[in-house]
């Protein structure tokens, strides 16, 4: 299986199109640290407003640490997209070139080739949310420095010393690869479906903005529709900036992710399974 | 003869020391302040505010006669802004009409209690309460009335082993349905009106406890002009 997954890693890191999630992140993480760098304090001022007009505020709030938060919070609506341009071209991309049959004229189960190219798949993604994590972290500390970190959470202001944030950034990240798996999986499913890699991608994006857009508008028929959509459980990550931590919460995030990249594997599994080799 | 000057001066010094004289009772508490020119002390931050997460701070508190105030934090530090210029001078600094109103204790200590009406229209404080310890003529106790935040109180207790009338606590109490601490655009309107209804009657407390008082050491200006 290992082989198998090295072999299509390499499939994965052989197309320039798997270069343009790490170059869009480290664009759009330099940009924005180079705002910050120029508009920050005003931001700053601007969440804090209120506060300062009962607290002096002292010590550096415009940190690598707060900026790193900041870009995260971008992750939901940015990343699937750059997930999604090699997620969707996993199965489809093989009928597109027309190496599908010669794929599975190999001495190697179907199942095989569906989970090693699956797992390649949540290796990419992964990869992306390092180095997200790697770029953000470093680039922002290195840059502001460090110190503690001011988060506004469900009308609460928490202010984390910066000896209490570095362990919840990497847990919010790993959390973040799994909300990730389930965008990579829903479009490996997608990409299971069709033969062209085109389809699964707009599909996996038009259904993420639409179920980030049901869940924004605060009407009661949405609202109750809103436990239904995976997309309101990939922003878990969140939940390791409070305090206390919602353990309980988190689990259950967790399980539902996990439930949905489950779901949306095995089916993608089964469809490959009984597909209809003709390309 | 001997017995009627003792008696006198002792009339005498009760009567000005436990003096009804608002106005009087406030010069003193400033006169005394007076004796502190400057101070650099380490004080430790603790919030008790329902919306506000704060871990327990340590600062460096630097003081200069009149008003000047600088604060040195490694981390991040917040300090009611009300209560941190607990300085009688400061307090006092605006034109004020004062009249005595009662004798009252806090924490067991004999206080009087004086009225202050600020005249200055532009002062947002409607109304201040001052507690004073006459024997020592330090405030024990503030409540004031804002117009636009409600009633704050600011609670100070004093060493009796510090020569100087500088407070080692200081509690500072606000009715938190009258302070909007979280940007509005981080909650929606009805949020917003919930979060008015749950925090009504809720005080938010800031406990400040100083220690290692350094008192007429002298401090350079340039300290304060740092932060500017």
């Amino acid at each position: 299986m290992i082989g198998l997954i090295n072999i299509e890693l390499y499939k994965i890191f052989r197309k320039w199109r798997t270069y343009i999630g790490f170059i869009a992140i480290a664009v759009l993480v330099s940009v924005i640290q180079v705002a910050m760098l120029v508009e920050g304090q005003r931001s700053i001022n601007f969440m804090t407003h209120n506060l300062q007009q009962s607290f002096i505020l002292v010590g550096n709030l415009l940190n690598g640490y707060l900026v790193s938060h900041l870009i995260l919070n971008t992750l939901v609506i940015h990343i699937p997209f750059l997930i999604t341009l090699v997620a969707g071209d996993l199965l489809a991309g093989e009928a597109t070139s027309g190496t599908y049959r010669m794929l599975i004229t190999r001495p190697v189960s179907r199942i095989s080739i569906v989970t090693s190219k699956f797992l390649a798949g949540i290796i990419y993604t992964c990869m992306i949310i390092f180095f997200l994590a790697i770029f953000s972290l470093g680039l922002g500390l290195s840059i502001f420095g460090s110190g503690d970190l001011l988060v506004v959470q469900n009308g609460t202001i928490i202010v984390f010393s910066k000896n209490d944030v570095l362990w919840r950034f990497l847990l919010a990240y790993c959390f973040s690869s799994l909300g990730m798996g389930v965008v990579a999986s829903l479009a490996f499913l997608f990409s299971s479906l069709v033969e062209n890699a085109i389809g699964p991608i707009i599909s996996t994006m038009a259904i993420i903005i639409i179920f980030i857009i049901i869940s924004g508008i605060n009407i009661e028929i949405f609202r109750a529709i809103k436990p239904y959509l995976f997309t309101n459980y990939m922003n878990g990550w969140r939940l390791f900036f409070d305090d206390p931590i919602d353990i309980k919460e988190i689990v259950k995030d967790s399980l539902i992710l996990l439930g949905h990249i489950f779901l949306f594997f095995g089916s993608a599994a089964l469809i490959f399974q009984k597909k209809d080799i003709l390309s | 003869m001997k017995k009627i000057i003792l008696l006198f001066t002792a009339f005498v010094s009760i009567t000005f020391a436990q003096s009804k004289d608002p106005d009087l009772i406030l010069k003193n508490v400033i006169q005394e302040f007076s004796t502190v020119k400057d101070y650099v002390a380490d004080i430790k931050i603790k919030v008790d505010v329902k919306v506000l997460k704060v871990p327990e701070t340590r600062a460096k508190i630097y003081f200069k006669q009149p008003d000047k105030i600088h604060i040195e934090s490694e981390g991040f530090a917040m300090i009611p802004r009300k209560g941190l210029d607990f300085s009688p001078s400061s307090l006092l600094k605006d034109k004020y009409s004062a009249f005595y109103q009662k004798e009252d204790f806090v924490d067991g200590i004999k206080t009087a209690v004086v009225k202050v009406i600020p005249l200055e229209d532009n002062s947002n404080i409607i109304l201040s309460t001052l507690w004073i310890d006459q024997t020592k003529n330090v405030i024990r106790k503030i409540e004031s009335t804002t117009k636009t935040n409600g009633t704050f109180t600011i609670i100070l207790s004093y060493n009796s082993s510090n020569k100087f009338p500088l407070p080692d606590s200081m509690t500072f109490q606000f009715d938190m349905s009258r302070v909007d601490l979280v940007p509005n655009e981080f909650n929606d309107r009805i949020e917003k009106k919930n979060n008015k209804k749950t925090l009504a009657g809720l005080v938010g407390k800031v406990y400040i406890t100083y220690s290692n008082y350094i008192v007429n050491k002298g401090i350079s200006d340039s300290i304060f002009e740092e932060k500017k």
